[in-house]
């Protein structure tokens, strides 16, 4: 029972950090109108820029998770005019074009940091921002301060941004756009200037789940952002492609499923598990649990 | 016709002037050098087949397709090549054909979408759309997708009206309602206009149209055939015999 509620709990604050990146996949997919699978390599930039922020401020906690908000709206800010330009020159929104474009910058910035940080090693994040000590330890389970921060975190960030889209102006021309992009501009929704907002979102989102891994992993290397990039892509066709609800679900589903094989089978097993289960689910809902959004 | 007399005389400058415009889709020619005008408080119909231009000279007007030669002017100011949304500021809206409802957002939800531009005055325009539309105001909480063929045509329309709309542009507004509908949904679009809105509208059912509008221009396969007051076309013997069935 102690080794079920630990894994739980461990299931829920990686399973938060799932939802966040499929949001963030999501929220470009539906309001810009880009696949961009490589999301998570910019978020894993910002994780380096978070190590490095830190390293230079003597572990200023406030400095390094701005930096890494900043750098992450500053990325997608940079990266947005390019997909924009592809699509502007066929006339039409092209969505495959853009995968490549996306492609392309993942396998920038995992080059980038293999050569330019920490001479490619995994870097360390300081017990400042993972906390060191359990925060309680009961039998087996043993609470580490990241955890709970990132759960609380992500609890958060992910209610603020399902206000933001229910109650708010630019939320409700997200969904117009999302459902009817055509209709959306003949009702006078500006399509690029609002895809810029979700540009600016998704890199808030992405910003703070840089922070979140930090706290929850204590490391990051180059190959991190694909790996997770997979886990994020599957997650999200499994769901339901741009199905934002159905993302929050398979989300925890999956960091829940992760833990408990981790803590009843065996660590090394869960990614092939966890890829078993979405199989299966895609074998049986070819269109995702929850139903496709685009 | 004393109602006619009077706009001929309030006719000085056109609301909206579309000047020879031809728009093409490749090789395919959809407007041929049209040129209409709109003046302030008229109904002005445009008639044809479907396949006419009719849809491609609503859009144009608003700005979704770029011609390739011809001049659109609204107000005086040159707005081809203007992007949609600041011709909806500027007060153009469009009614699109098939409504253009976003069916899984609640009603109240499309009534601000139709005021995204106008948030300030939202209460105002809200309180006035749902006094006109009342059936609106009950069902404001409801997913759209719930609404009935002419519930939902009301939607439009008052989702058009929430940006505070000069011009209101409604594109073949009777398509796929039961007659007894359509004559209501007309029957909006004339008390619309003597609340002083200016009305462009394209309609199949050119009978109906032509009984609630001031003029009409009759569209064949991208140009003008055909132009006048609603009276002259009713009685014209080519239009009776291509579109009023006689």
């Amino acid at each position: 029972m102690q080794v079920f509620i630990a894994q739980i709990l461990n299931g829920l604050s990686i399973g938060s950090v799932y939802v966040l990146l499929v949001t963030g996949f999501n929220l470009l997919l539906l309001v810009a109108m880009i696949i961009h699978f490589s999301y998570p390599q910019v978020v894993v930039f910002s994780m380096y820029i978070i190590w490095l922020v830190l390293k230079m401020t003597n572990n200023n906690l406030l400095l390094g998770i701005l930096a890494g908000v900043s750098s992450a709206v500053l990325f997608n800010f940079i990266s947005a005019p390019l997909f924009q330009k592809i699509m502007k020159n066929r006339e039409e929104v092209d969505i495959n074009a853009t995968m490549v474009l996306s492609m392309a910058i993942g396998w920038i910035i995992t080059d980038v940091l293999s050569h330019a940080f920490n001479n490619g090693l995994p870097i360390q994040f300081p017990e400042e921002i993972t906390g060191s000590r359990p925060l309680f330890r009961i039998g087996l389970i043993s609470i580490l301060p990241g955890q709970v921060w990132a759960l609380s975190i992500g609890i958060i960030v992910v209610s603020g941004f399902f206000i933001l889209l229910y109650k708010t102006k630019a939320g409700r021309a997200f969904r117009a756009i999302a459902e009817d992009p055509a209709g959306a501009r003949l009702v006078g929704i500006p399509l690029v200037k609002t895809g810029f907002q979700s540009y600016a979102l998704s890199g808030v989102l992405g910003g703070l789940t840089a922070v979140l891994l930090a706290m929850l992993f204590h490391s990051a290397s180059p190959g991190l952002g694909e790996q997770v990039s997979h886990k994020v892509l599957a997650v999200s066709i499994v769901a339901g492609l741009g199905n934002l609800t159905g993302g929050l679900v398979v989300g925890l589903a999956l960091g829940i499923l992760e833990a408990l094989v981790q803590g009843y089978i065996s660590g090394n097993w869960s990614n092939a598990i966890a890829f078993v289960v979405m199989l299966i689910v895609i074998m049986v809902k070819p269109k995702g649990l929850f139903g496709m959004k685009v | 016709m004393e109602l006619n007399r009077t706009l001929v005389d309030e006719k000085k400058t056109p609301m909206l002037r579309v000047e020879e415009l031809s728009v093409s889709y490749g090789q395919i020619h959809a407007l041929e050098k049209v040129s209409i005008e709109v003046y302030p408080h008229e109904i002005v119909v445009l008639i044809g087949a479907n396949g006419a231009g009719k849809t491609t000279l609503l859009s144009s007007i608003l700005g979704v397709k770029a011609p390739t030669s011809g001049n659109v002017f609204f107000e005086g100011k040159k707005i081809d090549r203007v992007p949609v949304d600041r011709n909806v500021r500027e007060g153009i809206c469009l009614v699109p054909e098939g409504r253009g409802v976003f069916a899984s957002m609640s009603v109240l939800d499309n009534l601000l979408l139709g005021a995204h531009h106008n948030l300030v005055n939202k209460d105002k325009n809200l309180a006035r759309v749902y006094e006109w539309f009342p059936i609106l105001k009950k069902r404001k909480d409801q997913v759209a997708k719930t609404l009935s063929g002419g519930e939902r045509q009301m939607l439009a329309i008052a989702r058009a009206l929430m940006s505070a709309p000069k011009l209101i542009m409604v594109d073949e507004p009777s398509i796929g309602l039961a007659p007894i509908i359509v004559n209501d949904i007309f029957d909006i679009l004339v008390m619309l206009n003597k609340e002083g809105y200016t009305v462009l509208l394209s309609e199949q059912n050119a009978f109906k149209a032509l009984k609630c509008a001031h003029r009409g221009y009759v569209l064949e396969t991208g140009t003008i055939a055909l132009s006048g007051t609603s009276s002259l076309l009713l009685n014209d013997p080519g239009v009776k015999a291509a579109y009023l069935g006689a």
